[in-house]
């Protein structure tokens, strides 16, 4: 049916691993959504396409883009409240919020990244440990499935779908709007401390000496020294009260510059993490850092990802727990020593919750590794998905684009569960994306 | 100043309401739906601090016109403006359309903003009217014949307008549209650039005091229309392949 609308557009995951064409539908106004959701069996919906892994389309999808749903619905400061259109990025939010001191603190590293698919994927900031997900500040969905249609989803109506819409990767259907309790804040600006650390295990040891719950800790570390493994930085993000206004977030469209190969090799890994190393050496231990340079870290690196070239590369983000994290990290340093990854990146930050569904949160450690995509370093991977079974670590599915069924099977304790419920939802299973198909959710 | 925008819910007229709402004016938003008038209203409220009233309104249909816009009989005389940012397209307009949808292409893109304009003029001596037409009005085409013989019906009314605006303090301005980056032109692919909603606002709100003008938008379908004009049609129907 969806060959009679025109509007086909080539996508890509934002890890470069998976491209499709789609039929692309920009809904603008509320029958729009309807309308638009007919003209396909199944479809998905997209917030801004910064997903890592391939969430918002498959193969020859319909998919409904949320961009011009991005509208400030309700705005009540006293009870701190606001509710959006969920095409809303989240620098059109903060533009906003921000003038009345308020803002939620569980904002992704991005702030082009829509508010629909943060809640989408539940998503979390580097104050993680402290501030949990996005699924604490949410009060209340407004969800539009093509067959069950308009619905409200809160703790106290509908509970079920808003548990599993909250991080459920957009399969209950089209999040429209999103209610957030606010958050007072009271800093423009933090005082970064950095510290050097030698080794894995001083990561470790310095990453629990916070000392205050309104710190953001989180650790740099390269891996390209076997001798040195984990050699790095801790940095501390402290918030300095103060009164200063914090300055509007441009609107900035990303360049189409693109490099058809990859630039990171052993030697320019090797090379860029020298240098970034003595960068920080060089710099005072103690810097004040404005808000968004802290909040949004990804500004202005975004040439990061594009030294990836055309085959993009691969982020793995894992969740452990402390009790195995030694054991987990050993058995790391020695599949290194093996099997030589490419590894870009290499960090540690904390993190709180409960994991339930697909939610990628927990009292636990949170790793981040982002490799060159090779076979090389797709054989390591391998390697890495049987140590989550077997230590039973929680691999984000909206990151790593990889992750098997049988991974995925394991890991989740409560996949069945998600399934189950959301085939009593939607019987039709209408929403669908490469990831859903690939993991038979 | 207090300005009525019909078709306010999305594409151009969604860019006006913000554009006249930033210079602190107040508005009457229209459309059909009123769950996008209040997403509207609610969103430009919070954002510039000035009054929205919405009013949800049919341009197919005149019982709507009669009884949700002329029913209050003084609110023209509140109003400094009107603008009528609205088109309808059917995908299946193509010569020998159903009688139905010929006369709600008529009325949506001519006849009602014609009436809605007479009862304007009709309690007003000054004021501002802001039309849109086509370049599509210009020319007959393979496609969307119904919408072009609207758009060229309002094209000429608006010249006819022209001389109302002498007799009056009415200033008029009307803008004929090329490709806009809009939802009708979204990812397809076409023969000129699109241009930009947000600078044609900027455009409208600027020049909104100018007695009498007609403008193309983007600037270089002037050319194009000229030379539309000037080409005889025998030509143009043997050029028949390039006309999309």
């Amino acid at each position: 049916m969806i060959e009679n609308y025109s509007n086909r557009k080539s996508l890509k995951s934002f890890d470069g691993s998976y491209s499709s064409d789609v039929i692309l539908k920009r809904p603008e106004k509320y029958r729009e959504i309807e309308k638009f959701s007919k003209y396909s069996q199944h479809l998905i919906t997209m917030g801004s396409n910064y997903s890592y892994a391939p969430l918002s389309f498959h193969q020859e999808s319909l998919v409904l883009d949320l961009e011009k749903f991005n509208r400030v619905l309700n705005f009540n400061e006293k009870k701190k409240e606001i509710t959006i259109e969920a095409g809303m990025k989240i620098f059109e939010f903060l533009n906003f919020t921000l003038n009345y001191n308020l803002w939620i603190p569980q904002l992704p590293g991005y702030p082009y990244i829509s508010l629909g698919g943060a809640a989408a994927t539940n998503a979390h900031g580097k104050s993680c440990e402290t501030h949990g997900t996005i699924r604490k500040s949410i009060k209340k969905i407004l969800l539009y499935h093509k067959i069950n249609g308009w619905l409200n989803l809160s703790n106290e109506e509908n509970k079920e779908i808003f548990d599993l819409t909250i991080g459920g990767l957009g399969l209950t259907g089209t999040i429209v709007s999103i209610t957030f309790n606010l958050t007072e804040y009271d800093f423009a600006e933090f005082l970064t401390i950095k510290k050097k650390v030698f080794s894995i295990e001083d990561s470790i040891k310095n990453l629990e000496t916070k000392n205050d719950q309104s710190e953001f800790i989180y650790s740099w570390n390269t891996t390209d020294d076997i001798k040195n493994f984990g050699k790095g930085y801790i940095f501390k993000n402290i918030p300095k009260k103060n009164t200063k206004q914090i300055s509007k977030i441009a609107n900035i469209k990303n360049n189409n510059f693109k490099i058809p190969v990859c630039l990171w090799n052993k030697f320019t890994i090797k090379i860029i993490n020298k240098i970034y190393f003595k960068f920080l050496d060089l710099q005072k231990k103690e810097t004040t850092e404005n808000f968004l340079n802290v909040i949004f870290p990804f500004i202005g690196k975004e040439n990061y990802f594009k030294l990836f070239g055309s085959r993009g590369f691969i982020e793995s983000q894992l969740l452990v727990s402390s009790l195995v994290l030694n054991d987990f990290l050993e058995e790391i340093k020695n599949l290194c020593k093996i099997y030589e990854p490419l590894i870009t990146l290499f960090s540690f930050k904390l993190m709180s919750g409960e994991q339930t569904l697909l939610r990628f949160e927990g009292d636990r450690i949170c790793l981040t590794f982002d490799f060159v995509n090779n076979k090389k370093n797709h054989i390591f991977l391998e390697k890495i998905d049987q140590l989550c079974i077997k230590y039973n670590i929680l691999p984000s599915i909206s990151k790593d684009s990889r992750i098997s069924l049988k991974t995925f099977d394991k890991c989740y304790k409560e996949a069945e569960i998600f399934r189950e419920k959301l085939i009593k939802f939607d019987k039709n299973r209408v929403y669908q994306s490469e990831l859903s198909k690939r993991l038979k959710i | 100043m207090n300005y009525l925008i019909i078709g306010a819910s999305s594409g151009l007229g969604r860019e006006l309401s913000y554009t006249f709402a930033k210079n602190k004016n107040n508005l009457i938003v229209c459309s059909r739906d009123e769950r996008d008038l209040e997403a509207l209203k609610s969103d430009i409220e919070n954002k510039h601090k000035v009054e929205v009233k919405t009013l949800a309104l049919n341009l197919t249909s005149e019982e709507s016109i009669q009884n949700n816009l002329l029913i209050d009989q003084e609110l023209f005389k509140t109003i400094d403006g009107i603008l009528f940012p609205i088109g309808l397209m059917f995908e299946d307009d193509k010569v020998g359309l159903e009688l139905e949808k010929i006369n709600s292409l008529y009325q949506a893109n001519f006849s009602s903003v014609a009436f809605i304009i007479s009862k304007y003029l009709s309690n007003k001596d000054e004021g501002i009217i802001v039309g849109f037409g086509s370049v599509s009005g210009y020319l007959g085409r393979k496609f969307n014949p119904y919408y072009s013989a609207a758009k060229s019906a309002l094209n000429s009314y608006f010249e006819s307008l022209g001389f109302e605006s002498k007799k009056k303090n009415i200033k008029i301005q009307f803008y004929i549209l090329g490709y806009l980056e809009t939802n009708l032109s979204f990812g397809k692919k076409l023969i000129m650039p699109k241009g930009s909603v947000k600078k044609l606002s900027e455009i409208v709100y600027k020049n909104k005091n100018k007695k009498f003008k007609k403008y193309f938008f983007p600037f270089w379908w002037s050319f194009i229309v000229f030379a539309i004009k000037v080409i005889p049609f025998s030509i143009i129907l043997k050029m028949n392949k390039f006309l999309k």
